[in-house]
């Protein structure tokens, strides 16, 4: 299935500034990927079909800090992609409110790609 | 499917579900012996938790909503290796917790198949204590 260039892709954008533990990071991307999939459930089904049957592709990507964060949240949102900031609990490492991951998708791999491309693997 | 067992399907009453009291949660049972990078947990228990909510969905829907309107908890915590994860996926069933799998494609880090996580609810938080009370978080 890795063959499938156009098969639909969810990327999680991590905020290294903060430093979270990898427990952390890991849930935090999970309350992303979860929040996108049932919102584009409601827009986009067959999308959402189609990325699942594809094996999810999922990538962990990271940026620097909010400010980085928070504009390739307006870029996905002026391109029309899903998407959702995680704001943190702060039960525990982090102030309460705090954002700390971007979910994109599940989208068209080739658009997605273009919007984090220059992204680091988290 | 013909008209009648469609119209029965329509009407009959649904599996009866217990409907949840306590804090809900979900716990990600994370296979410690791949010596996963923390981007690859990260993307791993985002698989188990989309597909913990898509089986929830199905299965027990008055869990998944509750959870869902009480903030989504979740955690991580450290499981020994593949077997260990076998072993709590197998007992989660007989304390009909939903539990599912993830095994990776295997596109990087580790090899293809590989146990990663187990995802165990979303339930209610004294069910899981038994399972995973004595485990270490991530």
């Amino acid at each position: 299935m890795a063959s499938m260039p156009e098969a639909p892709t969810m990327v999680l954008i991590v905020r290294e500034d903060l430093r979270l533990s990898s427990g952390k990071v890991a849930v935090q991307c999970a309350h992303a990927a979860v929040s996108c999939t049932l919102a584009a459930r409601k827009s986009q089904a067959r999308l959402v079909e189609r990325w699942r049957q594809a094996g999810a592709r999922k990538i962990c990507l990271k940026v620097k800090n909010l400010s980085e964060l928070q504009m390739l949240a307006g870029q996905a949102q002026t391109a029309g992609f899903v998407m959702h900031l995680v704001k943190d609990a702060g039960h525990t490492e982090v102030e309460p409110g705090t954002i700390t991951v971007l979910g994109i998708g599940p989208g068209p791999r080739r658009s997605i790609d273009a919007l984090v491309g220059d992204l680091k693997p988290y | 499917m013909g008209l009648r067992s469609f119209i029965h399907k329509m009407t009959a009453p649904r599996p009866s579900e217990r409907i949840p009291k306590g804090d809900m949660k979900m716990v990600f049972v994370v296979n410690h012996g791949l010596k996963m990078g923390k981007g690859k947990i990260a993307a791993q228990v985002g698989h188990g938790a989309v597909k913990a909510v898509m089986n929830a969905g199905e299965k027990r829907p008055a869990s998944l909503e509750a959870w869902l309107a009480t903030g989504q908890k979740k955690i991580c915590v450290k499981g020994l290796d593949a077997d260990h994860l076998i072993r709590l996926e197998q007992e989660a069933k007989q304390l009909n917790v939903l539990a599912v799998s993830v095994h990776d494609a295997g596109h990087t880090q580790i090899p293809s198949g590989s146990y990663t996580i187990l995802a165990l609810g979303p339930c209610e938080e004294h069910q899981l204590e038994p399972l995973t009370g004595s485990l270490k978080l991530l």
